[in-house]
């Protein structure tokens, strides 16, 4: 395999569901050794999940935590290393694998890093160059208000204001029930402070103490003008479904068929005259929608107008007919759209490697493609303590006995019966996932 | 000590994609160079408005994202203009660019034109579908990303339409951006270890589309679950999702039992109920079922109480509540004011107005942010 970025870069990793989970997995993608340090005794909540379809299976019972899609989503190409933290020995271990490491990551409370001695200041005793990166959800500073509460995943879109911004104006906040965007956010600005403090540590020769608290990165990634706004004039911008302040006609209008939408933008002038090329004469005719003010100032009436013609339509064959005409428009996709989508599927956007659980699983990938340094993918999410044994001896120089004798005590643990392995339901699914997969990824 | 990009030059042709990442670049130190055409970057034309303030300077979201950068106006159907901006990209180290495939190609001023005089040169090109593919030529916007990410279907009350999440924020757009900049940080990298730049090929499509994974389809093959919009409440156990209060909305997620054993507690306490302490509830199924009174009992609570009494006592007590926050309540939160989150800007006409901190707070002196430019105030 060709040479990545960050070929020979160790993380030491202590990360929970996603914020930085998927910061190191990026990491991991180029190239990078990224050691996942968890334990069974309290454990990732994507080792909690499990698949639904071995839930009651008392024989598979050992697959459970390594079976979540979750795990090889957030986890792919990492290395899981079993360690029980809250035992002293088990910290003692992770301070010898610290003591290789050029970054931390973590998305822990503050209080509990503490807790473990794994806050900045000790870490960097063990390593003085160290690139430290945290993701408290309020901070580190342990005098602020909300440095005790709790913060998971789902409560930060409503937090940082992000719910009150989702759904119909006039109706109560839809809120967004199924992704939590904030820790994608978050996670995203932890890669870039890593890579940050890689190479400042090569030009200055220090490490750096990154605190990225989501609830203020998020503000301060999508609020800047709304909050100016509201300081300037005491306007409080809230949700308006799914238009525009800006221009007339955007939205998810009906299409023909259950629950068919499609989703279009005339963004400017030039694409509103495109698309009445394809819509009926009445919208062109009414003066109303003639100027990009007037559409705007009627939007009402120029949505339903929108619907009444858009009902007539298939989704997929009316955002082609736009698309060709310039309009920005696309079906509102479901996953089994996606799985037809002939563009993404053969993008490489999923991919499917070997795993030590299923034969092999599938994750994205990531929407930055380098045209010379690609990243690459090599395996699926690890199962729980699949590497512990590996790294313990050779990044952290114990010794195998020494290996052996913390596993015995439940100090350090293992992969649960690595002989137990079983296929997704999903094979059926595999041709269309790797369409221009000439080798069978069995055989890798 | 110097900032980390101190001595980077940035030319950026983008415009809401990207201005995330020029405004982080700019922060981090990078001299950034945004290109305007004549009439101003279409950042310049959007709402809110500063009220009184002159066109084209009076926006709010140029007044933010381009904080730190300088502004050229550049006519890319003017020979003469086309040359200067070849000549400030043939010295940059990055360019950033949302113009679409093959746009500055055809002008003569693309990539491949680029690095052949300036091999150095990382590229980001941000399109609404990406570089290559049978959508390569089609046009997107915030909306359009969303919809075809999966996650936009997903998101709503089912007697409704489906509704893009975080619409006004434009937050695919921004994810975008942050994508951008991560990939300019690899390109950096790169250009360090193997002597030449590259081309990063970055899609709004799939800036969405990773953010899916938890609805989204490796997960839909291994369940077979057709995704549909189920309004702000889950319907895997109660409470769960969006309550009202006496002056807004609370969220409240409680699924493990010792989250609930104090929700009920509460509840037991303040409105005398004695039936939500049966511990036939404290099974999290039990309460799914009969998610009508659990949710009835709770908000009985709920609204009575404002939202940042709910949002304290509740996080005193253990659980996992937050305030669903306005633009309004937010300017008043009093952790953000205590933390000292909130900044100052310059604006480009004059005056000043608040903005929120730096995304991350570093031990080494990392961020500065000046105001923004007026248009052309650095084309000479």
């Amino acid at each position: 395999m060709q040479q990545r970025l960050l070929d020979g870069v160790k993380v030491f990793e202590l990360g929970i569901a996603i914020a930085s989970p998927n910061a190191g997995r990026l990491l991991a993608h180029h190239g990078a050794d990224v050691y996942k340090v968890e334990s069974p005794t309290s454990p990732d909540i994507v080792r909690l999940i499990g698949s639904s379809w071995l839930r009651d299976n008392e024989e598979l019972a050992p697959v459970a935590p390594d079976s979540s899609p979750y795990v090889s989503e957030m986890n792919a190409d990492k290395k899981s290393v079993g360690l029980d933290l809250k035992k002293p020995e088990a910290r003692a271990v992770a301070r010898r694998l610290l003591a290789e490491c050029d970054v931390f990551l973590s998305n822990m409370g503050a209080r509990a890093l503490a807790d473990l001695g794994l806050d900045y200041e000790s870490v960097r005793e063990l390593r003085s160059d160290i690139v430290y990166v945290q993701l408290p959800g309020f901070g580190s500073d342990e005098d602020a208000p909300y440095y005790p509460f709790v913060a998971w995943g789902p409560n930060q879109a409503p937090l940082v204001g992000i719910d009150d911004l989702t759904g119909h104006a006039d109706h109560e906040p839809a809120g967004i029930a199924t992704v939590a965007p904030p820790d994608y956010l978050s996670s995203l600005h932890a890669a870039f402070c890593v890579l940050t403090g890689l190479e400042e540590r090569e030009r200055t020769g220090e490490g750096v103490h990154v605190d990225i608290a989501q609830f203020e990165t998020t503000v301060s990634l999508l609020l800047g003008p709304y909050v100016m706004d509201n300081a300037l004039t005491g306007n409080v911008q809230s949700r308006i479904g799914n238009r525009s302040l800006w221009y007339a006609p955007e939205g998810v209008y009906p299409c023909a068929g259950e629950e068919r939408w499609i989703a279009i933008s005339a963004t400017d002038d030039a694409a509103w005259e495109a698309l009445l090329g394809l819509a009926p004469g009445s919208l062109g005719a009414d003066e109303r929608f003639a100027t990009a003010e007037g559409r705007l100032a009627n939007v009402e009436a120029l949505d339903e107008a929108m619907a009444a013609w858009t009902v007539g339509y298939a989704n997929t064959d009316l955002a082609a007919r736009l698309q060709a005409v310039g309009v920005a428009a696309h079906i509102v996709a479901t996953n089994e759209d996606i799985l037809q989508d002939e563009h993404v599927m053969n993008s490489g956007f999923y991919q499917a490697r070997p795993s030590s659980r299923f034969t092999r699983d599938v994750f994205c990938s990531y929407p930055i493609r380098l045209s010379e340094t690609p990243g690459s993918w090599e395996r699926a999410g690890p199962s729980t303590g699949e590497h512990t044994a590996e790294v313990l001896t050779e990044v952290a120089g114990l010794a195998a006995d020494e290996v052996d004798g913390l596993v015995a005590e439940g100090t350090a643990f293992t992969m649960d019966r690595p002989d137990l392995r079983v296929d997704r339901p999903y094979e059926e699914w595999l041709h269309v996932l790797l369409p221009n997969d000439a080798v069978d990824s069995r055989d890798l | 000590m110097a900032q980390p990009l101190a001595g980077t030059k940035v030319v950026d042709l983008s415009g809401l994609a990207g201005a995330y990442a020029t405004r982080m670049l700019a922060a981090l130190g990078a001299e950034v160079t945004k290109i305007e055409p004549p009439n101003g970057s279409p950042l310049r034309r959007m709402a809110p408005f500063i009220d009184g303030a002159p066109e084209p300077e009076s926006s709010l979201w140029w007044a933010y994202l381009a904080m730190g950068c300088r502004s050229v106006v550049v006519d890319l159907d003017d020979d003469g203009d086309r040359d200067r901006l070849a000549g400030l990209m043939a010295e940059a180290d990055i360019v950033i660019d949302d113009h679409g495939p093959d746009v500055l190609d055809d002008l003569g001023i693309g990539y491949e034109q680029t690095s052949a005089g300036n091999p150095g040169v990382v590229w980001v090109a941000i399109t609404p579908f990406g570089l290559t593919g049978p959508k390569r030529g089609w046009s997107s916007s915030n909306l359009v990303a969303w919809a075809a990410s999966g996650v936009l279907y997903t998101t709503g009350f089912d007697d409704q339409p489906p509704v893009v999440p975080g619409g006004p924020a434009q937050m695919g757009l921004h994810a975008t951006a942050l994508n951008a900049a991560v990939g300019v940080m690899l390109g950096l990298r790169g250009r360090r270890l193997i002597g030449r730049g590259q081309l990063v090929d970055l899609s709004l499509a799939e800036a969405c589309l990773a953010i899916a994974p938890e609805t989204g389809v490796p997960v839909f093959l291994d369940d077979k679950v057709h995704r549909v919009r189920a309004g702000n409440r889950r319907t895997l156990s109660r409470p769960f999702g969006i309550y009202p209060c006496s002056d807004g909305y609370v969220s409240i997620l409680v699924l493990m039992p010792r989250h609930w054993e104090a929700m009920a507690a509460w509840v037991h306490e303040v409105c005398d109920n004695e039936a939500i302490i049966d511990p036939v509830f404290a099974d999290m199924t039990v309460r799914g079922e009969t998610m009508e009174l659990v949710d009835s009992w709770v908000e009985e609570l709920t609204t009575s109480m404002t939202l940042l009494e709910f949002f304290t006592e509740g996080q005193r007590r253990g659980i996992p509540i937050t305030p669903v926050n306005t633009v309004a309540t937010l300017a008043v939160d009093p952790h953000l004011e205590a933390v000292g989150f909130w900044s100052e800007t310059e604006l480009p006409a004059g005056g000043s107005a608040r903005i929120p901190g730096p995304p991350f707070r570093t031990s080494a002196d990392w961020c500065h942010l000046e105001r923004a430019p007026r248009l052309g105030e650095h084309s000479a």
